[in-house]
């Protein structure tokens, strides 16, 4: 053996080589599959992962199609949605919360125009479609909305001597102190996340300004007003109270010894979550939730021209992707059979968005029946801020919260970076 | 095949380029050109969606970058994490190589286990030490509690110490690593040098500053540069113990650029600090092969040179 490359051996071998790599590098760039349709949900909990998953089912039956369900998490799913999106490769049908993402999505031509295409759209309370219409165009279907607000174990807050739920921000802090003297956790919170803390500076603001001065501020891409700072010092001075369970900086929301789990567990008195904050409780704890569990709005800030039934909110949705086949839109109305969804409001305790709730809902939850209510004596609501604004500027709200809440930024900071972010994205 | 005949007609292009050009193409392909896509992203404002990037502009990205707190705290956990990692993991790793250099029962178990760690991907990892850490059924606190110090540390919660138990957690993954490299570089030296040592009356520790330390350093400085390397890319590990948290005094080069990226969607000023890391380790790995590793790469070049001339 003088020459130890054989040239036609070495010319097979480095081909298949590169055969190789190629086709591997091939089959690594998509994530589509065979199927006919994908669906991307964040329902990935039980018992809603599995009624989902059987709607797949039934609808694949019936129309002879496969569908490739995936189950995300939460924050998983808006992280691999930014890459899809980015990649402009949506799934046929995808989770939504409506608001600035979806505009964002809607501007990349990713997102199909559902306007007079759904045949079930009148079953619909029309104002939970606001989130997801842009521009006068609807391009998602809701299938849960509700509002965020405070759920209390009323059985802790009898033990702090509290006989009703705060409706002022004075009393709220009262409430607060009563409880830390009553040696109880007031409040879970999930720092790690971000996310959760920025309802308390959203609503602060609310009741500060009102919709109609937060509306305003967006327009104009300044939060410098009197307001906001003001806004901010109340989210410092909570956190001055030390309110949050131990650990809560790196605390997640949906795990075993996160937000929802403590609530669970009624190791805190209280959180500001939203409508879905009831189910995540039994879910993330693996209990049965606190027995009592109560729901009082965000108290209002004296001087403030917010009321207490304006609403930060938001619901839970669908989109289509522009290329998606027919069958996607068939799809979303099948959630809107009346036995589907009445079958999904009751497993998974939705709040329905029908038009006539009692119609798909005789006998709902308590607890989703407080979510109605609040609803129905709603006079403005608020899509929350990280899903209304575009990214840009809903992660610096969210990051900035953060910094607030663990006294790394004073409420001036936070009003300067969000104007600068408003600034750029202009 | 004779090994001692030098190769005498030295490898035709056709069979070199063969080689060489599937390698290239993928190279290309996968590498130069994202970085080149990268560092011409990196002068617009782009959200990423929707086509080819529009708004130029200029160097605005990375004066931001300079000017980005976040980013510049980056740089400070970065060289923290080095600084550490070269005072302390390093050490520890060279003092468990040279025991597990000696003959003792159970010592290959004992090498085993002490790899054991760097064999976990490193999001495991990252979820393991979250139980562990975790603020209230945490093993960590449980420790300490049965020793009766009921000390409510904030492992993962405290900005003040989250690096240095990010460190630690860097250091149990990685230490049995670089122990079983400087346990093979401990065993490339022959046993000849200690033997004439010996004979010439060298104490053992003589021998260990005269013969052990001088010739470890070929593999010291590979470590090295590998810590450091590994340094500037940490992501997984971090981001899952902590997303970067609290506020972020656990956040990475990595996770900025993540975050920036794919969260709030600007991909622009995610590139340009793409570019920044890539510039950063690019500079250290040149002037390092330059200065620091110089001398142990020479052998090698000369050896195939010094048969040509």
């Amino acid at each position: 053996m003088r020459n130890p490359l054989l040239r036609p051996r070495a010319l097979v071998a480095a081909g298949t080589a590169a055969l190789l790599a190629l086709s591997a590098a091939a089959c690594g760039d998509s994530g589509e599959s065979d199927a006919d349709l994908t669906w991307w949900h964040i329902q990935n909990q039980d018992p809603l992962m599995s009624t989902w998953q059987e709607f797949a089912d039934d609808f694949e039956a019936a129309n002879d199609l496969t569908i490739d369900v995936q189950p995300i998490e939460n924050q998983a799913f808006k992280d691999r949605m930014g890459t899809a999106a980015q990649s402009g490769d949506v799934p046929d049908i995808f989770h939504t919360w409506g608001g600035g993402v979806l505009a964002e999505q809607v501007e990349a031509g990713l997102v199909q125009d559902l306007t007079g295409k759904l045949d079930c759209i009148d079953q619909i309370n029309p104002i939970a479609l606001e989130p997801y219409t842009i521009d006068g165009k609807l391009y998602g279907m809701p299938f849960d909305a509700g509002v965020v607000g405070f759920w209390y174990n009323m059985d802790l807050f009898a033990e702090a001597g509290i006989t009703q739920p705060p409706a002022t921000w004075t009393e709220f802090l009262a409430a607060v102190e009563a409880l830390k003297a009553a040696d109880i956790t007031p409040i879970a919170l999930a720092g790690a996340d971000k996310w959760p803390g920025h309802y308390y500076w959203t609503y602060l603001a609310m009741r500060t300004v009102g919709l109609d001065g937060l509306a305003a501020a967006a327009e104009a891409g300044d939060f410098s007003g009197d307001g906001f700072v003001q806004a901010g010092q109340m989210v410092a001075d909570l956190a001055a109270l030390e309110p949050f369970q131990p650990g809560f900086e790196s605390a997640v929301y949906g795990e075993a010894d996160g937000q929802s789990a403590i609530m669970g567990e009624g190791l805190a008195a209280m959180e500001l979550m939203g409508q879905w904050a009831p189910q995540a409780q039994r879910d993330n704890s693996g209990t049965e939730g606190p027995e009592n569990l109560g729901f009082f709005p965000f108290p209002t800030v004296e001087g403030g021209t917010g009321t207490a039934t304006e609403f930060l909110g938001g619901g839970n949705g669908y989109a289509v992707a522009a290329d998606a086949p027919d069958e996607a839109l068939d799809f979303l109305c099948n959630f809107m059979e009346p036995e589907n969804y009445s079958r999904a409001i009751t497993e998974g305790n939705l709040t329905p968005v029908a038009a006539d709730p009692a119609s798909v809902a005789p006998e709902m939850n308590e607890d989703t029946q407080k979510v109605v209510d609040a609803l129905a004596s709603a006079t403005g609501t608020q899509l929350y801020l990280d899903q209304a604004y575009p990214p840009a500027i809903g992660g610096v709200i969210n990051d900035a919260t953060e910094g607030l809440l663990l006294g790394q930024l004073t409420p001036e900071d936070f009003v300067a970076m969000v104007n600068e972010a408003w600034a750029a994205e202009g | 095949m004779t090994l001692k005949e030098p190769l005498r007609d030295s490898p035709v292009a056709g069979t070199l380029s063969t080689f060489i050009v599937p390698g290239l193409m993928l190279f290309l392909l996968f590498v130069i050109l994202p970085v080149l896509f990268a560092a011409y992203v990196s002068f617009f404002r782009w959200n990423g969606l929707g086509g080819v990037p529009t708004e130029f502009v200029g160097l605005e990205n990375f004066q931001a970058l300079l000017k980005d707190e976040v980013f510049l705290g980056d740089l400070w956990r970065l060289g923290l994490i080095v600084v550490l990692s070269l005072l302390v993991q390093l050490p520890l790793s060279f003092g468990l190589a040279m025991l597990l250099h000696q003959r003792f029962p159970g010592r290959t178990a004992f090498r085993l286990l002490f790899f054991v760690p760097y064999v976990l991907t490193e999001a495991v990892t990252a979820v393991l030490f979250r139980l562990v850490f975790s603020p209230r059924r945490g093993f960590a606190d449980s420790l300490l509690g049965s020793l009766g110090i009921d000390a409510q540390i904030g492992w993962l919660s405290d900005r003040n110490i989250i690096m240095f138990v990010v460190f630690g957690i860097l250091t149990w993954k990685f230490f049995g690593f670089h122990m079983i490299l400087f346990l093979a570089g401990r065993q490339n030296i022959p046993d000849e040098l200690y033997e004439a040592a010996a004979i010439d009356g060298a104490t053992r520790g003589q021998a260990f500053r005269n013969i052990t330390l001088p010739l470890m350093g070929p593999t010291a400085r590979m470590i090295v540069f590998l810590s450091v390397i590994g340094a500037v890319q940490l992501f997984d590990l971090v981001y899952v113990l902590t997303g970067g948290g609290p506020f972020h005094a656990s956040e990475t080069l990595a996770i900025t650029m993540y975050e920036q990226g794919f969260q709030r969607n600007q991909i622009g000023y995610a590139s340009a600090l793409s570019i920044a890391m890539f510039l950063i380790s690019l500079v250290f790995a040149l002037l390092y092969q330059r200065y620091v590793l110089n001398r142990d790469l020479q052998g090698s070049i000369t050896a195939s040179g010094g048969t040509r001339s």
